[in-house]
């Protein structure tokens, strides 16, 4: 019972009561005002620093949570983003494919790429959505607008098993468009694909185009194979060795066609 | 002055528990009656005419955002720390238990009173939602209070524990 006991003298009593009593009942009849004016003085004073107190903490919680949905909505606007560019290099390939035509007496049937099988660090056969349920038969060549891809090795009810020029099995009978001299190409492991068999007094340069020359009756006359990338010919051997550059991109093939006779 | 000082701390403390720690503290809509508490502490520790004068101010305190009930929370705090005073003296209580006893009728009879104040059609669901359980969570409050005031918990006692 300390020493605020002594705030107030103790004959003062009834006084302090009354006093309470008074102004409780001036506030309890609600005298014009005078509610509204202690309300305004206790806000000010006492509740205002734990109004501003109170703002912040609900302004960080809220900036807090906007927070997590900005970067939630951040990552799924970037994902729309990849998305849509996506988008934009398949329109940009599927514009150039339509202004690519099959040969004369072939018609095309596009396909798209589900799967690459690799040999070492190269590919070497690509699956296709495109099976026996679409009349794909095999020995058929798949290509792309970039040129040959290479040919039908397997044929499943709903897919096929394309063999690529990079695979070492496969052969492509093929000539040099401007001169017409035969050669063969095939894929070497360490070199890459070549023109083999093709003899030193033949005429050849860097940069001329390889198109496949129809015989052995797989590929047609015509698919562009690549470019003469360099020709080397020993004195003392009886066929150059000629490197070729790859008219189609074989690590990036997505959408190709399968080649078909319109007989079929 | 300086013996006015420990109050305004206490009207401080009323009016930041009703702007932050009401909801934070809440247990399922359930509040802590951190006011009716002080204003019951006080009445049992100070004088009659001092909890007169606290109460009043509390109930101004805890009322300040709805003035059209302001008045007879004042008066109401000010009648219950009166009453709470001379119970305390008339069974000069010693123990915690009794205090808590003291404090659990106080603070159940401030609810009551409160939400008839406020003005309710659901009168006996708040009783039994919100009276009861609000008087006996700040009776818990309480009773931490005077085991750290009465020196049952202390600081090394804490520390030996853990």
């Amino acid at each position: 019972m300390s020493q605020i006991t002594s705030l107030f003298p103790k004959d003062w009593r009834n006084l302090h009561f009354t006093l309470i009593v008074f102004f409780s009942l001036l506030l309890v009849i609600g005298v014009p005002g005078i509610n509204q004016i202690a309300s305004r003085a206790i806000v000010n004073t006492l509740y205002y620093p734990f109004f501003r107190l109170k703002y912040l903490m609900v302004q960080v919680g809220t900036t807090s949570a906007e927070n997590s949905l900005l970067t939630q909505k951040l990552v799924e606007a970037n994902a729309k983003i990849s998305v849509l560019e996506e988008a934009s290099r398949e329109n940009e390939r599927l514009r150039s494919i339509l202004g690519f035509d099959p040969p004369a007496g072939y018609s095309l049937l596009p396909a798209k790429v589900i799967s690459v099988s690799y040999g070492g660090h190269r590919p070497v056969a690509a699956v296709i959505n495109k099976g026996a349920r679409d009349s794909v038969a095999i020995d058929e060549a798949v290509i792309n607008q970039q040129g040959l891809i290479g040919r039908i090795k397997e044929v499943m009810i709903e897919y096929s098993v394309v063999q690529l020029l990079t695979d070492p099995a496969n052969r492509v009978a093929a000539r040099i468009s401007e001169t017409r001299e035969m050669g063969i190409v095939k894929y070497q492991s360490g070199k890459g694909l070549m023109l083999d068999n093709f003899p030193v007094q033949g005429t050849i340069q860097e940069g001329d185009l390889i198109v496949s020359s129809g015989l052995g009756g797989v590929y047609v006359a015509g698919l562009l194979v690549g470019n003469v990338q360099s020709v080397v010919r020993q004195p003392d051997e009886p066929f150059c060795e000629i490197t070729l550059r790859p008219a189609a991109s074989f690590s990036s093939v997505e959408e190709v066609f399968v080649l078909r006779s319109v007989t079929q | 002055m300086i013996r006015v000082l420990p109050y305004l701390l206490y009207l401080l403390l009323i009016a930041m528990h009703e702007v932050i720690w009401r909801d934070l503290t809440a247990l399922y809509f359930v509040a802590l009656n951190l006011p009716a508490m002080i204003v019951v502490i006080v009445a049992i520790y100070k004088s009659e005419s001092t909890v007169a004068w606290f109460g009043f101010l509390a109930g101004l305190v805890l009322a300040a955002t709805r003035p059209e009930t302001m008045g007879w929370h004042a008066l109401f705090l000010a009648a219950l720390g009166v009453g709470v005073h001379h119970i305390r003296e008339k069974l000069n209580l010693e123990s915690i238990y009794s205090k808590l006893l003291l404090i659990v009728g106080a603070v159940l009879v401030h609810n009551i009173i409160s939400v008839l104040i406020n003005g309710t059609d659901r009168f006996f669901y708040l009783l039994w939602v919100y009276c009861l359980p609000s008087a006996a969570y700040t009776t818990v409050a309480a009773w931490v209070f005077f085991l750290f005031k009465e020196g049952k918990i202390t600081s090394q006692k804490l520390k030996s524990v853990f």
